[in-house]
Parts: C-alpha cells; structure tokens; sequence
C-alpha cells in the first residue's frame, strides 16, 4: 500500500522534474544564442543532482547537458568563469559524455576533461568514481 | 571478487572510448580493479592480427600477473589488478606497464601487419619469376 503510495509519488515528481528540464532547455538555448556558452553550460549542470530519480530523467537531463558542453569552444576560457562548485557534477557528465562513443561528443570530453583534470586534480575523478548514490 | 555477492563494494564502471570501435572498461571495486580495451581494427586483417597476438599474450598470462587469460565479454584483452599486486609491485611502474601498452598495441599491430604484407610481396614475387 505504502509501496504503491511512494510509486504515484514519485510518478508525479518525475513529470515535474521532466517539466523543469524542459525549462532549463529552453533556457539554455536562448544562452547560446546569446553567446553565452558558459552561462549555458553552468545552468545545465545546476541541480542536476535533484533531477535524476528515473531512466527518462536522467536521459532529458544528458541531452540538456550533452547540448551545452557541444557548444563550448573555447575551453581554457569556460574554467577561469566556471566556479569550483561544479567541477564535481561536470567530471561526471564528462565520463557519461566518453562512454557514449560518439567520435565528436568524445573527442570534447577528452578535450575538456584533460583542461578539468589540471584544475581540480585527481579527487575530482575518484569521487565521481566512488559516489554510487548520485550517480548520473 | 566482491562482483557478485556485495554491490556495495563496488565503485561506478568507467567506460572511455576514444570513438566507435577503441573503448577501455574500467571496472573498480574496494581490492581490485579490472581493466578491459578494444583495440583499433581497421580491416579484417588487423581483425586476425590483433586476436592472434592478444590471445598469445593472454594464454602468457601468469608470466605478466596483471593480466587476464580470458578477455572480458566485448572486449580483446583484460587486465585484473588485485591489492597484493599493489603490494608486491610498483604501483606507478604498473600504471606506466599499462600505459604503455596501451600506446605501443597499436604500434605492434600495425607492424605485424606491414610484415604480413612485406612477406606476401616476396613470395608472391619468387613464385612467379619462375613464370
């Protein structure tokens, strides 16, 4: 009973959480539209760690995130505005990002995650290694 | 192996591919750690090529330690590296064996190939000088 309760819960939380990642996307666009890829790419990863209770989110949230990362060109530019806080969340994408195989999301992914590596060391890697409870 | 019985030992499988057909599996758990790659196979020579000198090295496998005698699934070669590993070798030496390897397979392969060719030109050449 209890079971069945949670599970039209959580069914709810998903399609709002899906309605927020559709928001996010939208902003994110109209971001890059502004040449803003940075700004994009900070807003895609925030609170991503809140959006990923199911398959289907966790999906929508990799597209959004997939979108802004494509976008950035200039790399070393991106990490003197990108703040600490996200360095976690985007090592994270970045190896969902390497295990896709696509050559150009994968060519990116080595490309930034050599740039991310420099600045936030090798703890950012094994806590996205070790962190098996929000994983993305 | 905790694998199969403990999934709370188990960190999150990091899998790297460079493009659509070389990846690496990294598989960690608390004491060991599993390294599987799919090397470049760019025509169905190099298919043979590489299957051939990765099982040659595999079925070596207690000459190397780290090594895996059977590839995991989807994968041409495996690498199993236990916390006595770490004991009793370098752990910087190891990373640079794997390294290493890694860089110098495709090399190999590309050689051994070059030589295949090499050594069909000279055969065929002498078989039909007599022509």
């Amino acid at each position: 009973m209890m079971a069945a309760a949670e599970k039209f819960v959580e069914a709810d939380n998903a399609e709002a959480i899906i309605t927020r990642i559709e928001h996010k996307s939208r902003k994110i666009e109209s971001l890059l539209k502004q040449n803003k890829p940075v700004e994009a790419l900070k807003t895609a990863l925030e609170g991503s760690s809140h959006m990923i209770c199911d398959e289907r989110c966790k999906s929508a949230n990799w597209i959004v995130v997939h979108r802004a990362l494509m976008a950035i060109k200039d790399v070393e530019g991106m990490f003197s505005s990108l703040d600490p806080e996200y360095y976690d969340i985007l090592m994270k994408y970045l190896y969902g990002g390497l295990s896709t195989g696509d050559r150009p999301t994968c060519d990116q992914c080595l490309r930034i995650h050599e740039k991310l590596t420099e600045r936030a060391g090798l703890g950012c890697i094994l806590r996205s290694l070790a962190d098996t409870v929000n994983a993305i | 192996m905790p694998f199969m019985t403990s999934p709370e030992l188990l960190l999150n499988p990091v899998l790297i591919c460079r493009n659509e057909a070389e990846k690496c599996l990294i598989e960690t758990s608390i004491n060991s750690l599993r390294i599987s790659l799919k090397v470049k196979q760019a025509d169905e020579l190099e298919n043979i090529l590489a299957k051939k000198f990765l099982r040659f090295l595999s079925m070596r496998a207690e000459a190397f330690q780290v090594l895996r005698r059977k590839p995991v699934q989807g994968y041409d070669i495996s690498f199993l590296i236990t916390n006595y590993h770490c004991e009793e070798l370098q752990k910087q030496k190891l990373i640079d064996f794997i390294v290493q390897f890694m860089e110098d397979i495709d090399k190999e392969i590309s050689e051994l190939k070059m030589s295949v060719s090499t050594r069909g030109r000279l055969v065929a050449t002498e078989f039909l000088k007599q022509f």
